[in-house]
């Protein structure tokens, strides 16, 4: 990372001055200033066999509050009964939460007004429990320039059929870092599922560091997707992280295709006992671009299972590090974890690599792996091109495929044609430079 | 009328060690639409090369001759090209692929054929699906399955004629599509195939056994030995040869060559 020297009590100053003129309450501003402090001396956080101190991650050192052009967002589609909250830059254009839900207590707010109205909930909540501000420099900067985000609450034993659709639309229009935060409490009991979409408009160079935190309450249900195209001018991190408590059931599924250089921190931490996590990643890498996954599953509790299922396609010259991480601590007995890490190499000039990474100190375990970098199947190839169907739409068909061991088990068929149509679209793209 | 004409093909392949072996010695065939062709002949003598090599596949290359279509060389042709303009080979052993359904292969497969802008309709292909999957005593359900995955060996040759019917090539290659059938498959698959004679159709079916000419009853016979067509005749020389077996052919011609397979 360039890390110019920046004189850090200028820094708090000027935060101070933004956050308290954007209405922030006093302990979120302190908050801010102490993370601004920590940010000095703490490391980026590890990524095995993958480099991105280069990045231009943390140029952006100022806290600023613009309107964005609510226009942006007018290409989504239109749908009135969706569950739905839509934020363009900092600017939130919807939030459209049924009467009887909010009823039952269920909060659907941007960030900052839960600050304000929810101080009791996000004050314990917020980088406190589930991610901690001073576990790296990345997680400070967060908590420093935090300047967008969703706050939902489900209260107990509520359960929301209906999924919860979240457009975050980076506005690059402007010069200015996105710094979201999606922060999700289920309560014990309560089932949701929450998909979030992150796209770019614009194409101004910035980045952008999109945070989730969920805690999961015990016997609770919580399927969390993402889709994520960022735009070809943002360097991302995606840090993503979900707390499971005793017998709680969440998940994971992800596809990444956005086209510039991308640091995705997905964890499950299984502290329950009795819980159970699957962690699904897709990931299409295409020109120049770099990806560095760690998918990490954390067995703390007695009688935890988590799997690991990830799948990248690398085209051109492109990177992908998929690093699968089972780590077992002391205690807990009966944990199960497998994984399986696989790449297909579309180029030989791309460069993939799948790294199982097992880190077990307890006996009465079942973990297994398994990896692999493969080129496509030339016999596949054949046999589809022999009935007249071109080469390019032949491939995509083969890595369809090879991407459908995870896609098949995306439980919400609506983001998995979204994800195929993602897939479909970034691959066209990168086979149209081949 | 068109016309298939292979001339003088000498095609060989790639072995451990950079070592290249000849399989086709020199091949010379002509066949037309409203014809169907058949080739016999024992293992390793090139059956299978020939409709690989017909068909395009990388595998193999042609070190002389030439392969025609309506009079124009295909050898430059990838293989999709050479689907488009009218060839089709049922494999011997078809590929599965996970995460496409057979449906969605076939209509890609036929509209590769079509401009862009006059797709086959849903309807018109979903009619023509089951008049072809009722012909073939096959159920709807194999439609939506993923192209081949965990098929038998017999529902893959079936999926290799409905393909053949769906496709509607002017030629094709049909390799040992009775292997591995029971007799009710081999009728089946053997209605398929006869649906599809007439004056814009030609075959070239090769087999071991002369069982599956008892149903597909070819207009021409070829019997290959050791990478050339030896002898060719009516569909009477396929009930000799299982009569006399190949090794009386061989003596009879005065050939020099070897017949086991273990040899080759």
């Amino acid at each position: 990372m360039i890390s110019a020297v920046q004189d850090y009590e200028a820094v708090k100053t000027a935060v101070k001055t933004a956050a308290s003129a954007h209405g922030e309450p006093q302990w979120f501003v302190d908050r801010r200033l102490a993370a601004i402090d920590a940010m000095q001396d703490l490391p980026l956080p590890e990524m095995k066999r993958y480099d991105f101190h280069r990045w231009p991650l943390m140029d952006n050192m100022t806290l600023t509050f613009r309107d964005s052009d609510k226009h942006l967002a007018d290409h989504l589609p239109k749908a009135d009964n969706q569950i739905r909250f839509v934020q363009v830059g900092q600017t939130t254009v919807a939030v459209n939460l049924p009467d009887e839900l909010a009823a039952q207590g269920v909060i659907l707010t941007d960030i900052f007004s839960a600050f304000r109205e929810h101080s009791d909930l996000t004050k314990k909540y917020f980088m406190e429990k589930v991610t901690k501000y001073n576990e790296n420099k990345l997680t400070a900067y967060q908590q420093a320039f935090l300047n967008s985000g969703i706050f939902l609450y489900v209260p107990k034993g509520v359960v929301i059929k209906q999924p919860i659709e979240a457009f975050l639309i980076q506005d690059s229009t402007v010069k200015q870092a996105m710094v979201s935060h999606v922060l999700i409490i289920a309560e014990e009991d309560s089932q949701l599922s929450f998909i979030q979409h992150l796209t770019t408009e614009g194409d101004v160079a910035n980045a952008a560091h999109c945070m989730v935190e969920v805690m999961s309450g015990a016997n609770s249900h919580v399927h969390f997707s993402s889709v994520d195209e960022l735009g070809e001018q943002t360097y991302s991190f995606l840090h993503r992280r979900a707390n499971l408590s005793r017998n709680a059931r969440f998940d994971w599924a992800i596809g990444i295709v956005n086209d510039q250089n991308t640091l995705g921190d997905i964890t499950s931490e299984l502290i329950g006992e009795g819980s159970h996590s699957e962690s699904k990643v897709i990931a299409v890498t295409t020109g120049k671009q770099s990806n560095g996954i760690n998918n990490r599953v954390v067995n703390r509790g007695k009688h935890t299972t988590a799997n690991i299922s990830q799948r990248g396609v690398l085209l051109e010259k492109s990177e992908l590090v998929f690093n699968g991480i089972g780590d077992i601590i002391h205690g807990a007995s009966g944990a199960n974890a497998e994984q399986e890490n696989r790449v297909l190499m579309m180029s030989n000039q791309a460069h993939g690599d799948a790294n199982p990474i097992l880190l077990i100190d307890e006996d009465d375990v079942i973990a297994g792996h398994a990896a692999s970098v493969g080129q496509v199947d030339q016999n596949q190839l054949y046999y589809l091109m022999s009935r007249g169907i071109d080469k390019k739409l032949a491939q995509r068909l083969v890595i369809r495929g090879f991407l459908g061991a995870v896609l098949d088990e995306i439980p919400l068929p609506e983001v998995r044609q979204e994800m195929i149509d993602m897939i479909e679209r970034k691959l066209e793209d990168g086979q149209h430079f081949e | 009328m068109a016309t298939l004409e292979v001339k003088d093909l000498h095609v060989e392949i790639k072995e451990e060690k950079d070592q290249t072996r000849e399989i086709l010695k020199g091949v010379n065939l002509t066949m037309n639409t409203g014809e169907i062709h058949a080739i016999m002949g024992p293992n390793g003598t090139g059956k299978s090369t020939l409709s690989q090599t017909i068909m395009g596949n990388s595998a193999y290359h042609v070190t002389k001759g030439d392969i025609l279509l309506n009079g124009e060389s295909i050898l430059g042709m990838p293989v999709d090209e050479r689907a488009r303009k009218g060839l089709f080979l049922a494999m011997q052993y078809p590929a599965e692929i996970q995460g496409v359904t057979n449906a969605e292969f076939l209509r890609a497969a036929i509209n590769s054929r079509r401009p862009e802008d006059d797709q086959i309709s849903v309807m018109d292909f979903l009619k023509e699906l089951d008049k072809n999957l009722s012909l073939l005593d096959m159920s709807e359900e194999m439609t939506e399955r993923y192209l081949n995955e965990g098929f038998s060996g017999g529902e893959k040759k079936r999926n290799e004629i409905l393909q053949l019917l769906m496709i509607k090539p002017t030629f094709a290659l049909l390799d040992e599509i009775d292997s591995g059938l029971d007799i009710d498959a081999l009728q089946v698959v053997s209605k398929g195939v006869n649906s599809m004679r007439g004056d814009n159709f030609g075959s070239l079916i090769i087999t071991h056994y002369q069982r599956l000419l008892n149903y597909i009853v070819p207009d021409v016979v070829h019997v290959m030995m050791d990478g050339r067509i030896v002898k060719s005749g009516d569909a009477d020389l396929a009930k000799k040869l299982e009569s006399e077996g190949y090794a009386g052919l061989r003596d009879e011609l005065g050939l020099d060559v070897d017949l086991v397979d273990d040899n080759r």
